[in-house]
């Protein structure tokens, strides 16, 4: 009964005017900046910061939770419009996304994904409200071997991503995975792969990648013959820009997939959204009827990594709130302003500040409403983009791409990097090499090496800790039957074509 | 050996010399560390799967059916078209520090339709003037972000 | 003739005169324009953070006529906010925020090719103590408990820390040299990983700031078993600094302060020295510093430089008996 006392009080705090507006500014901003590719929350919850010192902190915090969560319902857009990853997460709806706007189906496309941000959004909010300190408590039992595990259960999902030939998705994902290792390593400080360059020290910047490989690559293949419009068809009559009631139907399993993949993968520290969405895709193709259709613009393939980069941000906030500790950049940002505002966030945030916490989750119920009530309508103005002439939209895209890139981290290097990786993806596009599988290799590469190393570390060399902890050999023995799975399904069906041929 | 042979032949070629080199400039990394793995470790591996998947590459298609599953017609002119944009477009971004992205934009724009769309110069012109306005109304004046800016100032 | 020649003079001498007030004038900086301040991490960073509120906090005190606008040029720990720094050679309207990174930096990375002497120190600020933390229900209570078991167990216990080029290693480099114990170091990049460590068992140690630890040791989950300082803390009276618990070691420390760039003029030096000097004694300051558990290391002229060439001393011999790879 005590959780209807702290719903009532925090509604009473949302629902108050001043509150409702600063939510309503802090969702809309977030999600013009997951539109915007390259731009992300944390950049801008940081630049927002100084205003907020004047602020109220719970109207503050809202706001910027707001910005956070927000986010993810923008990132889709352009994801879905024009190949453009908003956002780094967004780079799975880009696989089947994109496809649906090419068969004229960019309608329910964008619609399914506001959708699902909303049933996730609000399942990680729940998750927040109900199972916060347990979960957060039992979140801390993940240490280096279980995150080994988990990275390779994500990258077990190249299964899922490669397409018609596993050998070239193999490939694909050793390039990602180093990719990801350049740049100086974190336990000797010593520089792999630099080339002499002081801007690759810390690495190749994701949204560098993902942009060139997707979106730029995409303006070129569709540079190589004149008159483009045949690619875009624009969705005509209302009956087209929504999502049908058949497509709804389809999607109840992507619904609870995305939400509860989303917000497990968002309470643990340091494993992100992207992660969540690759998991999330892979899931829905294993559990799927049709899973060889996957890629081609499945609307299941949309609604799962959409629902589970929103539900990571409750689950991202998890931790944040119940700990002290921050998951993520945008989340150790917010943690920072706590911290700027005088207020300690720890285990006993809850107590100390019942207003803020309740007064915060409950706002996020309030803004993942208005977050629906403003992306839906916006779905047939979004799609319109694609009535723009190509001609004007082709160097568009260019433009959007390198302001996005240069919006990261203001260098001209990853603008040229971003050229590179375009040519790059190009090249892949025209030797049918997936690209999913490079850019999962690339999200899980840093991760995976570190989790090994830090696990080795810390049983003075031995492999074995690996499997003896219950967590990280369960999330292995599931990796190796996911990778296993192919090789048999191939010698089945050689079997059987012997068999045939016998016969 | 078919065009589409020669294609798979060439790509498993690369890769694989990439792979050779990868994992020989790994090789000269620390392979162990005080605990575990050094940063030699991994890219090595990466190096030698990249050789090995490679070579299974080549052999796979040795044995492939030689008619090409697709027909897809890699011609010539199509990719030309394609390295023509992509040469535009870095050419554009080298004039980022010199001109500043409005203009850059611009002349890219102005290039990409003219070169590869052949439409008339007021096109052109009209498209490159109207999106570099744009950009720089959505993106420096409306949100604040800072552009490659030219020695004008944007 | 001769009334051109007085012209002549009158306007020579009218051009000297003016030059002298204008060369009077330019003895009191003034800036002009907002000045840049450039950090090493990104948006959210702890440099990011400190710049933004000392920008703010000038602005509520109005000590300076222009805002300070942040710029993150992050990348290569401080290289490429050094290298920014080093190529706006005489700009006066920039200035850097540094911290112990941007010394060390360039000792142990070769593509860091600007380092701290090519740059013209102006203030020191403030250090940031830190203090070592275990687990609450963890059998170490002093530091004499942790080293004993770690000389018992050589590498069996564990700390979470950041780069091995930054303090928590090199605090636990010259603990070990000067007590014969050893224990590994596990690398975690962010901060939030590396107490979640912490707290869930994985490790038994971390160094942490006394600001970042206070809630988790209010709520109970931490202990503080030894302060890394050379006096003991405010916020924590009862933890003995490792001097008082038998282990001499010289403190590493962690200094925060500001930088300009090369071939800055003597007067705009002088001018920010000023600001600082007015910023420093202001109540803001003082609270904003005491709220964050600083130290007030507030240091500047003859004093700062000996600061920097002592420190890069000391890091380089520290770092090369780490078996780090020291390049310069």
């Amino acid at each position: 009964m005590e959780s209807i006392g702290n719903l009532l009080l925090g509604f009473s705090v949302a629902l108050s005017p001043g509150n409702l507006f600063w939510c309503f500014v802090g969702v809309f901003l977030g999600t013009v900046v997951g539109i915007l590719p390259g731009l992300g929350p944390a950049a801008t919850i940081a630049m927002l910061l100084p205003l907020t010192f004047k602020m109220d902190h719970t109207a503050a915090i809202i706001m910027l939770a707001g910005i956070y969560y927000g986010s993810k319902y923008g990132g889709s857009t352009t994801s879905i419009l024009l190949n453009v990853p908003g956002e780094s997460a967004s780079v799975v709806t880009c696989l089947d996304g994109y496809q649906m706007a090419r068969q004229g189906r960019a309608g329910p496309a964008l619609g399914i994904s506001a959708i699902a941000s909303f049933v996730a959004g609000t399942v990680g909010v729940l998750g927040l409200m109900l199972v916060a300190p347990p979960l957060a408590r039992f979140a801390l039992r993940f240490g280096p071997p279980e995150y080994f595990a988990l990275m390779a259960l994500g990258l077990a999902m190249v299964v899922f991503l490669a397409g018609k030939s596993m050998i070239k998705g193999l490939l694909a994902m050793l390039v990602g995975l180093w990719l990801a290792g350049v740049g100086t390593d974190l336990f000797t400080a010593e520089s792999r792969f630099t080339f002499g360059q002081m801007e690759l020290l810390d690495g190749i910047d994701f949204v560098v990648v993902s942009i060139g490989i997707f979106a730029v690559a995409e303006v070129l293949v569709n540079m190589e013959s004149r008159g483009g419009t045949e690619l875009f068809k624009v969705p005509r009559g209302i009956r087209n820009l929504m999502p049908t009631l058949k497509d709804l139907k389809d999607c109840r399993f992507a619904f609870l997939n995305g939400s509860v993949i989303g917000f497990v993968i968002g309470v643990l520290p340091g494993a992100g959204s992207t992660i969540a969405s690759f998991l999330s895709y892979g899931a829905e193709k294993a559990f799927s009827r049709y899973p060889e259709k996957f890629g081609t613009g499945v609307i299941e393939g949309v609604a799962a990594p959409e629902g589970a980069n929103n539900s990571e941000t409750g689950g991202a906030l998890v931790p944040l709130l119940t700990l002290g500790i921050p998951g993520s950049n945008a989340t150790a940002i917010l943690l920072a302003a706590l911290i700027l505002w005088g207020i300690k966030p720890g285990p006993l945030l809850i107590q100390d500040n019942p207003g803020l916490f309740w007064g915060l989750v409950t706002s996020m119920y309030v803004g993942n409403v208005m977050l629906l009530v403003l992306n839906l309508p916006l779905v047939p103005l979004f799609a319109q983009i694609l009535r723009v002439p190509y001609f004007v939209l082709y160097p568009g895209i260019l433009g959007i791409s390198i302001v996005g890139v240069y919006s990261v981290s203001n260098s001209l290097f990853d603008v040229w990097m971003l050229g590179l990786f375009g040519l790059v993806g190009y090249a892949m596009r025209k030797l049918d090499f997936p690209a999913a599988p490079l850019v999962l290799g690339m999200v899980l590469g840093d991760g995976l090496e570190r989790a090994l190393r830090q696990s080795l570390m810390m049983s003075e060399g031995r492999l074995s800790v690996l499997i003896t902890r219950p967590l990280s050999a369960a999330m292995i023995c599931l990796a190796l039957a996911i990778l296993i799975m192919p090789l048999v399904h191939k010698v089945r069906s050689f079997r059987v074509k012997a068999v045939e041929q016998d016969v | 050996m078919t065009i589409h042979g020669n294609k798979e032949l060439l790509t498993g070629i690369c890769l694989g010399a990439f792979g050779a080199y990868v994992a020989f400039e790994a090789f000269k990394l620390p392979y162990v560390s005080e605990f575990g793995p050094g940063p030699g470790f991994f890219p090595l591996w990466i190096g030698i799967g990249l050789t090995l998947l490679s070579v299974l590459l080549i052999v796979a298609n040795l044995f492939a059916s030689t008619a090409p599953e697709n027909s897809k017609s890699q011609s010539r002119t199509a990719i030309g078209r394609a390295l023509v944009g992509w040469s535009g477009l870095m050419l554009a971004i080298g004039l980022l520090h010199w001109l500043g992205f409005g203009l850059s934009l611009a002349l890219l724009a102005a290039f990409l339709i003219l070169a590869l769309e052949r439409r008339s110069p007021w096109v052109a012109l009209s498209v490159a003037f109207g999106l570099a306005l744009g950009f720089h109304a959505i993106f420096a004046l409306a949100l604040g972000l800072s552009l490659p800016a030219g020695p004008w100032g944007f | 003739m001769k009334r051109s020649w007085c012209c002549l003079l009158l306007i020579t001498s009218g051009f000297v005169l003016s030059g002298a007030g204008g060369i009077a004038h330019a003895a009191a900086f003034e800036p002009t324009k907002p000045i840049e301040a450039v950090v090493h991490t990104g948006p959210g960073g702890g440099s990011d953070i400190f710049a933004r509120a000392i920008a703010e906090l000038m602005q509520k005190e109005k000590i300076i006529s222009q805002r300070l606008q942040v710029v993150n040029k992050s990348g290569g720990g401080s290289a490429v906010a050094m290298s920014y720094l080093a190529e706006k050679k005489g700009d006066t309207h920039t200035i850097g925020f540094f911290t112990g990174v941007w010394i060390t930096n360039p000792l142990t990375t070769m593509e860091a090719k600007t380092t701290i002497a090519d740059l013209t120190p102006i203030v020191r600020l403030v250090l940031e103590p830190a203090v070592f933390a275990v687990k609450a229900d963890s059998p170490y209570k002093t530091m004499k408990d942790f080293i004993e078991a770690a000389k018992k167990n050589p590498n069996q216990l564990k700390q979470s820390g950041g780069s091995v080029t930054g303090r928590d290693n090199l605090v636990r480099l010259v603990v070990q040299k000067a007590t014969g114990a050893k224990w590994v170091f596990v690398s975690f990049p962010s901060g939030g990983e590396r107490i979640a460590n912490l707290l869930g068992g994985h490790v038994e140690a971390m160094v942490i700031e006394p600001q970042e630890a206070g809630e988790h040791i209010r709520a109970g989950n931490m202990r503080v078993i030894a302060a890394l300082t050379d006096k003991r803390l405010p916020s924590f009276p009862n933890v003995p600094t490792l001097k008082e618990q038998g282990v001499a070691v010289p403190v590493i420390p962690q200094a925060r302060g500001i930088l300009a760039p090369p071939g800055v003029p003597k007067e705009v030096v002088q001018y920010w020295e000023g600001i600082f000097d007015r910023f420093a004694k202001s109540a803001n300051w003082k609270q904003y510093v005491e709220h964050n558990q600083f130290e007030d290391g507030y240091l500047k002229g003859p004093g700062l430089n000996k600061f920097f060439d002592d420190l890069t001393v000391q890091m380089r011999e520290v770092l090369k008996e780490a078996g780090a790879k020291v390049v310069r």
